[in-house]
């Protein structure tokens, strides 16, 4: 009889943990961590890069989605920004207070980042920005939720000056103060960041600056501007677009004889180069742009092991979605790297070090990040400027490269660290633009 | 005195030219919206957007079912005066005795609703037509062919509007309900016939405008946000329904535009623009060719 007894014990007992397991995965299950998007799905911006960095996070939140971080479901609530601050900052107070999100993620425009990251500071919620480049966005802020993976506009501005003050006397054969440059830009918080960088960067490097000039994305003529620069006879010009203006410049200049040396974009519509070719024809050859490395061209020698995998999922995932592109834009890359640094890195230390994943345990896990070079999918590492920094919240880490489209490929062409070819400078003889 | 002769270069001179270009082609805008008000008295807010459907029919009839460029224009032409009578007889004609605001909005709404459907139907892309006209070049000086086609075009169409309405039945009659809408139909005038003729028209000439911009800009379903609001401060400027003054007050405009952004930063040429057309509306509120009353 006692053993009966003990083997009812027994199974009464394994009934009670069985029970008991069962209740503590459902529990598991439960847990999740909901997260705001938001990026311009509509409106001029969308089709100047927006919808291609929504992309890429949105095919790594997927993956997410599927397998969670450490027991916590991953779920994505999706806004469009309509390319509109106003919208921005409406839709990431509604998915923090009516969506219940627990973060915020994404942002393309600068314009829509300096006001939603001040927003959401203000709130004391957690926000993970993965594409805008504004340097204004942090500069002197001191915010303690708002963190950045993204290299800053001023660090765009300064490497393309750095990359042609380098090659100012082998290949145009005039001293970097004999160079005449041009400054344009859009004038939103995107262009007149990266155009300062230019403009620090050309001091130092000690050129002749004979034009700088702000102009509105949305203008329907760039002629005057265009003759400005006839008159002005820059060797290079330093131009920070979105797409419509990028594509209006290039039409307005070829129809009005501009000539010059290189022309260095700096990300946003430069960095979508199938609609570049669409627009400019053969005249896309040889345009620059400077962006963090695309995911496709880094260097996977150098980098951690478990990247590479992470970066063929991408790839194919992107092939799927978009069947033919000549070159996978550089965009999907980095929403798609920078949202991994979050979901690999941040995440998981906040859930597992401190605890979870209200908004204080994700800036304390934030704040942790020590990625070195190497450590990401766009070749940076990631350290964030802490507080009381004049940065606080900027991946001290992050820094673009120079890219060059030559016949239908991607090159990074500086820094020399990453050079993967000779740039081609200037534009050669013959080309549409050429001053040769 | 020499600083100040130096810019009286060559530059200056591309810039003048430069600006009258770009007034044919905000004329050309003009011309069908003035046409609109002039006789049906009410602002189509979506005049703009009517151009961009227009653009993008261009560009599949193009690049996509590979037509020639000429045989696709007079498509796109009747599809948009088409729209232009739909337009009329969907939204603006129930509406004819309502306040001006209401017409406005429903107008409006039209607006939203037709960025909303090209963002739907044709993508987010921005879509370019594929074709590089030849440059004319002057000495030191180059002028787009493009422009010079749209500045062709405007002058013609304004002829031709103005043949039109002087020398056809239809024409007179649309001049005479523009006068006075109450008594016509008592000489016989059939108001709602004209109306929809009217919209066609006004329709036609934003299809005509989008055959000569897609040659000069990429489509994209908020294409319109570029001309929309100057061409409607043209109309105003030149006096909403008045041919003539929307023609002088799109040159008018355009050079400031221009000089002023060759002088100034070009965003200073919008300034200096639109600040023109305030102090304008405290001289002139009627517009430029309005006499005093």
């Amino acid at each position: 009889m006692p053993v009966r007894k003990a083997a009812r014990w027994l199974a009464g007992l394994s009934v009670a943990l069985a029970a008991l397991g069962v209740a503590g995965a459902a529990h598991a299950q439960d847990k999740k961590i909901k997260i705001g998007v938001i990026f311009d799905l509509t409106g001029p911006l969308a089709g100047g890069g927006s919808e291609l960095q929504y992309t890429g996070v949105k095919i790594m939140l997927d993956h997410y989605a599927k397998t969670g971080v450490d027991g916590y479901k991953v779920e994505a609530v999706y806004a469009d920004a309509q390319s509109k601050p106003d919208i921005a900052i409406n839709e990431a107070v509604r998915l923090l207070e009516q969506e219940k999100v627990d973060m915020v993620m994404g942002f393309f425009s600068s314009a829509q980042c300096v006001p939603v990251a001040a927003r959401v500071d203000q709130m004391k919620r957690f926000m993970w920005i993965t594409t805008c480049i504004s340097s204004g966005v942090f500069d002197g802020k001191n915010y303690k939720y708002v963190f950045r993976p993204q290299a800053a506009g001023n660090q765009y501005g300064m490497m393309t000056t750095d990359f042609i003050a380098q090659y100012s006397m082998s290949k145009f054969g005039k001293e970097p103060k004999d160079l005449r440059v041009a400054i344009i830009h859009e004038d939103g918080a995107y262009g007149v960041d990266v155009a300062k960088g230019n403009e620090a960067g050309a001091k130092k490097a000690g050129f002749n600056v004979v034009l700088k000039e702000g102009y509105s994305a949305t203008a329907p003529d760039l002629s005057a501007l265009v003759t400005k620069l006839k008159r002005a006879k820059p060797d290079v010009i330093f131009h920070t677009g979105y797409n419509p203006d990028i594509t209006l410049l290039f039409r307005q200049a070829r129809e009005q004889g501009l000539k010059f040396g290189a022309i260095v974009g700096h990300g946003a519509g430069y960095g979508v180069y199938e609609k570049l070719k669409e627009g400019l024809g053969a005249d896309a050859n040889y345009l620059f742009n400077t962006d963090p490395i695309s995911i496709w061209l880094a260097n996977q020698n150098g980098m951690d092991a478990k990247l590479p995998p992470v970066i063929k999922m991408v790839g194919e995932a992107f092939d799927r979605l978009k069947p033919g592109v000549p070159i996978r834009s550089a965009h999907v890359g980095i929403g798609a790297a920078n949202a991994y640094v979050f979901l690999d890195d941040v995440l998981p230390r906040a859930i597992k070090k401190y605890g979870g994943i209200d908004p204080e345990a994700l800036r304390k896990a934030a704040l942790d990040t020590d990625i070195p070079e190497g450590g990401t999918m766009l070749g940076y590492g990631v350290k964030f400027y802490g507080e009381g920094e004049q940065y606080a919240g900027q991946n001290a880490r992050s820094f673009p490269v120079v890219l060059q489209y030559i016949d239908d490929k991607s090159y990074v062409v500086w820094p020399k660290s990453q050079m993967q070819r000779e740039t081609v400078l200037p534009l050669p003889a013959g080309t549409t633009y050429s001053y040769k | 005195m020499q600083s100040f002769l130096d810019i009286f270069d060559i530059y200056l001179l591309e810039a003048v030219i430069n600006g009258i270009l770009l007034g044919g082609v905000l004329a050309l805008l003009a011309l069908g919206l003035n046409l609109i008000f002039g006789v049906i008295d009410v602002t189509w807010i979506c005049y703009a957007e009517l151009v961009m459907i227009g653009m993008y029919g261009m560009y599949y009839l193009v690049q996509v079912f590979h037509l020639p460029y000429w045989a696709a224009a007079p498509l796109v032409i009747l599809l948009v005066a088409l729209l232009g009578a739909a337009l009329h007889f969907l939204v603006i004609a129930p509406l004819l005795t309502a306040p001006p605001i209401n017409q406005l909005l429903a107008t409006g709404g039209v607006l939203f609703i037709l960025q909303s459907f090209a963002t739907v139907a044709f993508g987010i892309d921005f879509r370019n037509l594929g074709i590089r006209l030849p440059v004319l070049a002057l000495g030191e000086m180059n002028f787009s062919y493009a422009r010079l086609l749209s500045f062709g075009a405007a002058l013609v169409g304004m002829v031709g509007v103005y043949l039109f309405l002087t020398r056809t039945f239809t024409g007179t009659a649309i001049r005479a309900i523009a006068q006075d809408r109450q008594i016509m139909p008592l000489m016989g005038v059939d108001p709602k016939r004209i109306y929809l003729v009217t919209s066609a028209i006004g329709g036609g000439l934003a299809g005509l405008a989008a055959c000569l911009l897609v040659l000069q800009y990429d489509v994209h379903p908020f294409v319109g946000l570029s001309f929309g609001p100057i061409t409607f401060l043209i109309c105003v400027l030149g006096g909403l329904g008045n041919f003539i003054g929307g023609f002088i007050a799109a040159f008018v405009f355009a050079e400031i535009i221009s000089l002023g952004g060759l002088f100034s930063d070009l965003e200073w040429g919008y300034v200096l623009a639109f600040a023109f057309f305030i102090v304008m509306m405290f001289i002139r509120p009627a517009g430029l060719l309005a006499r005093r009353s």
